[in-house]
């Protein structure tokens, strides 16, 4: 062992079982700490910042698809099962569209701009057989569907394609990936948050009665199974059973007819007999004896009784297929299950005789992540038995018939099935998959292109399984578990605080891997099967049970050394990189998983507290001769999950002192202390500085600062899209932000800001902006709308037209509004167009319900231009114009109106550090301070915005950048950079600005702009990196006098878009009640709303009406026209009578003279 | 202090001009007080006229960035503007229409350029717009004509052989383009295109007294690590191991050596005051006029205004100052 090779340093060799990297050796000279931070990149750099998307949808591609083709790979007519087809093989092809009897090969961005689905066919290799002869016909590359493709998957065009292809492509080299195109739009399948499958979980439930449970999921089925205890007694609880059977009489009903062997299996302390009494005795009582008797008795209370209401024998198939489903029964032996429900009974007592061995069920240890390639997986399953059991269907049919030739299966098999099943879910996000019970709502989302974090925030988005309205903190709060998995800060505010949450930077989503071989070596590294086992020995002190995947492998006598010898295994890479061996010392048990869905993240291996990695790793790596994966390979590195991870020490930094004693017992080391954190919030310089929610607000907003998009934004056709004109680079970044190239997608600028009271209009967090710095391009941003017109085809070829400008003979335009469209009826690009402006010319046919035959003329259409929205007094301007065919072969006209906007007064920025304000006031340079070197800042921010907020890392982020401007050398703020030198030092920056002039406190002497006099204080003054975000006056400022009303209630509309009143709500009303401003509530309510007049019947107080002819009132109630009133009421009110009239409720009006 | 009734306040300032270059200056303004400094700094920023790019009419543009970002940057482009105070603003004029072709008030501008067959990007700068009028061009465009007409550098020796101008736009291979900008005259105060000010500022003169008496206490160490206690470099020692002062306006107002005096145990050791009547301006333009024209001309837009003030004693009406008080 390493332990050893600590000593003989003269040996050089090291003997060790392990392949250790055998240059470690103390009588190397005193090493330095190593800087492993290039790790980071190279680690991203293989992995990206998605790969748990692609890794998944990769597997699905690869292996699941062809999984789910074998398992059902021969379909055959029920009547003559000699007409069949067989599939041999199943591959996704490369992206392409069928149309015109071509196949064309598409690219993700053409998909996006002519609302295509990137899609890939599915192509099967098949044997059927034809004819009556049923002669066998061999057809290979058929195709059953279409697949849509995840960009930069395996099957992409885009995969391991550099900037240069990707350009060419349209794409923008900084784009995850990992996402969809489905009829143009970009949809995310996000990650799906489960409790783990096939694993015991020991918890109380609501009642606090302490219960075992395992979720089974198998191919097959998936079961819940229950064990609880109920005063002292304990049962199983199944849905097929109406009542908790006592648990003795289901190992009895297994075959395990002496009570005395059911303890022995338990284990052997006598607590646990205790504990196992009041069980026996029950079972006892009720005279159950023999397996028959607890059959018969279990039969009983069978919930869902047969078709023929025999109950008999049903327990018994439960107990084999339904009962902790997961575990296999071979030949009808139950002896597995027997062993499995006692390790369950065991657990549970432990529990009640030690509740620290409850399990816990948030932690993150005890969850599965599910990714796109699992539901698409799913989907795919149900969609393409569907598909078969069509076919068959259609078969019959056919035969029936009697045909003169039967068809063949080929031609039987739809390939709308799977292409549109697929479609439609990923699109609506509803995965309603009947045969697996699963009825999910917004699995995928639209991918955020508002800016460039938040489609990276979008892609390690994780949602929970649960509602969300369920007030409960547990699952919220924030797990010690989630420590490098998944980020501490990103999480919304509000209803998913706490249940939505984002991966971290280094942390990756495992995929399902084999079992048989890890079975084979844990039987070759001395782990005993249970079945030759007699119940005593099960746990026998000093041996360990070993699990696989939930499922009990066997005992081992030295789980230690089986630990170390899988672990060796595992670095040497003779089993899976994701494999993780933990050994619970609580439960003497040795948990091996290999399912999909751990997450876990790299570390560094330390032997005795020196990491493995050192400078000629280091160096190869940064020649470029190593990369990621040769670390891995090599041992150097290796992955832990969070089960693991309670099996490792893992320091943050090397520890350098020889004599420390913590040393020895460190077995990992991190790679960067940043990688805690997430990509969203690994923007925030000093995050560590900060009050941590200021951090939660600030990634909640940095996905709502305009910016870059991609490279291409100005290609794309998003239905908004808000650019900044001169973004800029933070001048304070963050290792993370040069990692996930937020450096070339900046999405705000470096203002310079004085922290002061200035003019009054800056309190409640308002900033003061310097008019100057506006007119120079401060803030200015382009905000890109796109408006789509289609010009729709009706039966017998008529279709609308687009037509030309009217003009009369001079030449002159018929209508004003048409200045902006060019000569074939379309806005041209680069044309101002305004408020009321038509962009499409369209014109639709009178008559589209049938065809006339003859040609239109032109008196047949009708117009119906497009007419254009916008603000009045503002520019606009036509960006682009795209036409296209859509999918159903109608020309779609696409226009892209471009505004470009400088900040006003109510703009929101806000900077790094969860700080957001609206901009107060807008003030001239000459009025703004200024320092004796002539420095004015760009805007101002009010100091009552720190005390409370306590942003510290603000105030550093002032420093570092103002030191990064005078020095011209980028600082960083990484998170809890300071030891490795991620981050600047305080006293590093103080000393760089007192070098370059300037106090070290970042304050500076300013004089008034207004009166030219020295301020009374020191000004804290320097750039601190703002962002703009997309919430802006323009878009949301209302006001109406009179307009539009609702048809129904004749009251005015609701809501800015649709130009409606501004509502005077109950709470102002009380107001105006309180203040007895009884004519302006009548003038509010009635007047200015929806005033009426009615006729209503004194005597009878219903409502009559008037008769215009005759010009007289009348009530038709009491048929005449006598004791007839008028009076005016609000319009909604004489339709709730009415209402209230059609549902046999008669109101009635009670009049009185005033 | 009760000066007699009708005595005059009146206070003759002087004005002693240290550094003048082309777009530098730093001069010395005593014998008045603050609201003469500062106006006359407002005034430089925000009140002296020049010429800049107003309008843009777009013919061809297909390179990256959209008209309003082409015309934007135009606009930001500084122009000579000697001839701006004489100049007509254009919605005074009277002469014409404002469509640009109108001598008093505006200067037309052409641009066109195309990126052919290379595949280098081209760079579209300042020094691609045609101007219809001499006198009125880009800065950089100025300078190289006078560096070929006379051969030296009015702008001091830092500018290198080769004058690239301010950057519009890169073109790529078959983008082009083409447009007509007409150039206007105008104030900072409208937008900050028009400020020929790059850099106007003051400080008050530090007047600084050290205590011969209680330096004389102090070790010659001591008396280093008070020099370095300031962040610039205002003190010095001298051959005989004296503080000194060596640069008085070096002094930043940072009260860091009366800190560390203070720290010493020794407070009064250095007394900084600020001279409320003197004031050292530095002034730096953008180079669309000189930076004496920049003063000579705030001084007469400041005495412009001033006699608007005396107008308004006669007839109670603000005249032309009423424009300058009320914004555009």
């Amino acid at each position: 062992m390493a332990v050893l090779a600590k000593g003989d340093n003269e040996g050089g060799k090291v003997v060790d079982t392990m392949p250790l990297p055998t240059y470690h050796s103390l009588a190397a000279p005193v090493r330095k700490p190593v800087d492993k931070f290039a790790l980071l990149p190279a680690f991203l750099k293989v992995r990206g910042l998605v790969k748990e998307h692609i890794d998944s949808f990769n597997y699905f591609i690869d292996k699941g698809i062809k999984k789910i083709v074998e398992a059902n790979n021969r379909i055959e007519a029920r009547n003559d099962p000699s007409i069949y087809l067989r599939y041999l093989d199943v591959r996704v092809g490369m992206p392409s569209i069928y149309e015109n009897c071509n196949v064309e090969s598409i690219t993700p961005h053409l998909c996006r701009l002519t609302d295509r689905t990137y899609s890939a066919p599915i192509e099967v290799d098949i044997q059927y057989t034809v004819g009556k002869q049923h002669v066998v016909k061999r057809r290979n590359k058929f195709i059953i569907g279409y697949m849509p493709i995840m960009l930069r998957s395996s099957a992409c065009i885009l995969n391991e394609m550099d900037e240069d292809e990707l350009a060419k492509y349209g794409e923008c080299p900084l784009d995850p990936g990992g996402y969809f195109v489905v009829k143009g739009t970009e949809k995310v399948i996000l990650i799906q948050e489960q409790l783990s499958k096939n694993r015991i979980i020991v918890d109380t439930d609501s009642k606090g009665r302490v219960i075992a449970s395992v979720t089974s999921s198998t191919h097959a089925i998936k079961s819940k199974t229950v064990v609880l205890m109920d005063k002292g007694k304990i049962y199983l609880q199944l849905n097929q059973f109406t009542k908790p059977i006592p648990i003795i009489v289901v190992m009895k009903a297994m075959g395990m007819e002496s009570d005395q062997e059911a303890v022995q299996m338990v284990g052997r302390d006598p607590r646990y007999g205790d504990l196992l009494f009041p069980s026996i005795q029950e079972c006892a009582s009720e005279r159950i004896y023999t397996r028959q008797q607890a059959l018969q008795y279990m039969d009983e209370k069978v919930m869902y009784p047969g078709a023929t209401n025999n109950k008999e024998g049903r327990s018994n198939s439960i107990l084999h297929d339904v009962f902790i489903a997961h575990v296999p029964v071979k030949d009808g032996n139950l002896r597995p299950k027997c062993i499995y429900t006692a390790v369950m009974l065991r657990r549970m007592l432990d529990a009640i005789l030690n509740s620290d061995t409850f399990d816990d069920k948030d932690y993150v240890g005890n969850k599965r992540f599910e990714l796109s390639g699992q539901l698409i997986s799913l989907l795919f399953e149900d969609l393409f038995k569907t598909m078969n059991s069509q076919a068959v269907e259609r078969m019959n049919k056919n035969s029936d018939k009697t045909r003169s030739s039967p068809l063949d299966f080929s031609q039987l098999i739809m390939q709308d099935t799977i292409t549109f099943g697929l479609e439609r879910a990923i699109s609506t996000g509803n995965w309603d998959i009947k045969r697996f019970r699963m009825h999910r709502k917004g699995v995928s989302q639209v991918l955020s292109r508002l800016s460039y974090m938040a489609t990276l925030g979008y892609m390690t988005r994780i949602t929970p399984q649960f509602e969300k309205t369920r007030k409960t903190s547990g699952p919220r709060a924030l797990q010690p578990s989630q420590w490098g998995m998944l980020c501490p800060c990103d999480t919304p505010e509000g209803e998913a605080c706490g249940l939505t949450k984002n991966l971290a930077l280094l942390s990756h989503i495992t995929t399902d891997q084999e079992e048989g071989p890890l079975i084979d070596l844990c039987h070759s590294l001395g782990v005993e099967d249970l079945l030759f086992l007699s119940s005593e020995e099960i746990h026998a002190p000093g041996s360990f049970l070993v699990m696989l995947n939930g499922l009990i492998l066997g005992k081992h006598k030295d789980p230690q050394r089986l630990v170390i010898h899988l672990r060796n295994l595992r670095r040497s890479n003779v089993i899976g990189e994701f494999v993780s061996i933990f050994i619970n010392e609580k439960q003497r048990c040795v948990h091996i998983a290999s399912d999909g869905g751990r997450v876990c993240r790299p570390l560094i291996i330390a032997d005795m507290g020196i990491s493995r990695i050192d400078e000629t790793h280091m160096t190869k790596l940064r020649d470029g001769t190593y990369d990621f994966d040769d670390f891995l390979s090599g041992g150097l590195i290796e992955y832990l999950d969070v089960n693991e991870e309670n099996n490792a020490l893992i320091a943050l930094y090397e520890h350098m002192d020889q004599d420390d004693v913590e040393r020895s017992s460190i077995t990992h080391i991190e790679i960067e202390p940043l990688s805690i954190l997430g990509v969203v919030s690994g923007l925030i310089p000093y995050p560590h500085h900060n009050q941590s929610p200021r951090n939660t607000y600030q990634c909640a907003m940095g996905k709502q600062a305009m910016g870059n998009i991609a490279y291409n934004q100005l290609f794309r056709a998003d239905s908004l899209l808000y650019l900044l004109v001169y973004a800029q680079r933070p001048l304070l970044t963050t290792k993370t932000i040069e990692l996930v190239g937020y450096d070339k997608l900046g999405a705000g600028q470096n203002a310079t800001v004085a922290v002061m009271g200035y003019s009054g209009y800056d309190i409640e967090d308002a900033i003061v902006m310097n008019k100057s710095s506006l007119d120079r391009g401060f803030g200015r941003c382009i905000a890109l709308k796109k408006y789509t017109v289609l010009k729709d085809n009706y039966v017998d070829g008529v279709s609308d037209r687009i037509v030309k400008p009217q003009r009369d003979k001079d030449g002159v335009l018929m209508k004003q509004n048409m200045r902006a469209l060019d000569d074939d009826g379309i806005v041209a690009p680069g044309q101002i167009i305004r408020n009321h402006d038509i962009y499409v010319n369209k014109q639709t046919p009178m008559n589209t319900s049938k065809g006339i035959g003859r040609p239109l003329t032109d008196s047949c259409y009708k117009d119906s231009p497009a007419i254009y929205k916008g603000v009045d007094g503002e520019t606009t301007v036509v960006d682009r114009v795209m036409l296209c065919s859509d999918t159903n072969d109608k020309l779609s006209i696409k226009c892209i109106i471009r505004h470009t906007r400088r900040p006003e007064v109510g703009d929101k920025f806000s900077s790094r550090h969860g700080q957001k304000g609206v901009c107060g006031t807008i003030i001239q340079q000459e009025d703004f301070p200024f320092s004796e070197r002539g420095i004015c800042p760009d805007l101002i921010m009010n100091p009552h915005g720190f005390p409370s907020r306590m942003t510290i890392g603000k105030m550093i982020e002032l420093l570092g950048g103002k030191a990064g401007v005078s020095c011209g050398r980028f600082h960083y703020g990484s998170a809890f950079g300071e030891p490795s030198g991620n981050a600047d030092n305080v006293a590093d920056i103080s000393s760089t600005l007192i070098k370059h002039g300037f106090s070290y406190n970042g304050k500076d002497f300013l004089y008034s702009g207004i009166l030219g006099q020295p301020l009374e204080a020191y000004i804290f003054m320097g750039p601190i990196y703002y962002q703009k975000l997309k919430h802006m006056v323009l878009d949301k400022m209302h006001a109406r006098a009179s307009g539009p009303r609702v048809l129904l209630t004749r009251q005015p509309t609701e809501g800015r878009s649709r130009d409606g009143g501004l509502r005077l709500g109950e709470m102002e009303r009380d107001c105006l009640i309180a203040y007895g401003a009884s004519m302006l509530i009548f003038e509010r309510l009635m007047l200015s709303s929806d005033p009426y007049q009615v006729q209503v019947c004194r005597k009878c107080g219903l409502l009559g009406y008037y008769n215009h002819k005759l010009k007289t009132s009348y009530c038709s109630m009491c048929k005449n026209g006598e004791n007839m009133a008028k009076m005016r009421l609000p319009y909604a009110c004489k339709l709730l009578f009415q209402e209230l009239h059609a549902m046999n409720v008669v109101p009635r009006l009670k009049l009185t003279e005033v | 202090m009760d000066r007699p009734v009708g005595a005059s306040y009146q206070r003759f300032p002087r004005v002693r001009i240290r550094d003048l270059k082309d777009d530098y200056a730093k001069f010395e303004l005593r014998d008045t007080d603050a609201s003469m400094a500062n106006a006359l700094r407002r005034v430089m920023i925000a009140e002296v006229p020049t010429v800049a790019i107003d309008l843009v009419e777009i013919e061809v543009n297909s390179s990256v960035l959209n008209d309003e970002f082409i015309a934007h940057r135009l606009g930001l482009i500084p122009l000579t503007s000697a001839a701006a105070m004489q100049m007509r603003f254009s919605r005074d004029c009277d002469a014409c229409d404002g469509d640009g072709s109108c001598e008093y008030c505006s200067v037309e501008f052409h641009l066109a350029a195309r990126a052919t067959d290379s595949d280098q990007t081209l760079e579209v700068t300042s020094n691609d717009l045609r101007s219809m009028d001499p006198k009125v061009c880009p800065v950089d465009q100025a300078r190289a004509y006078q560096q070929a007409l006379g051969g030296t550098d009015p702008f001091g020796a830092n500018t290198s052989n080769e004058n690239r101008g301010i950057l519009i736009v890169k073109l790529r291979r078959g983008q082009e383009l083409r447009l007509r900008a007409i150039a206007r005259k105008g104030i900072g105060k409208d937008h900050a295109k028009w400020s020929p000010a790059a850099t106007v500022t003051f400080m008050y003169e530090p007047d600084i007294r050290i205590n011969e008496e209680l330096m004389e206490t102090l070790t010659v160490e001591e008396r280093r690590r008070l020099i370095e206690s300031s962040p610039t470099k205002v003190f010095k020692l001298d051959s005989a191991n004296q503080v000194v002062v060596d640069n008085a306006e070096a002094y930043t107002y940072d009260d860091e050596v009366i800190k560390h005096a203070e720290a010493l145990g020794k407070p009064g050791l250095v007394e900084i005051n600020a001279k409320e009547d003197s004031f050292i301006f530095t002034v730096e333009t953008t180079g669309a006029i000189t930076a004496y024209e920049l003063i000579m001309n705030a001084i007469t837009v400041l005495r412009q205004k001033l006699d608007a003030v005396r107008l308004q004693d006669d007839d109670g009406d603000l005249g032309e100052l009423g424009a300058h008080l009320g914004g555009p």
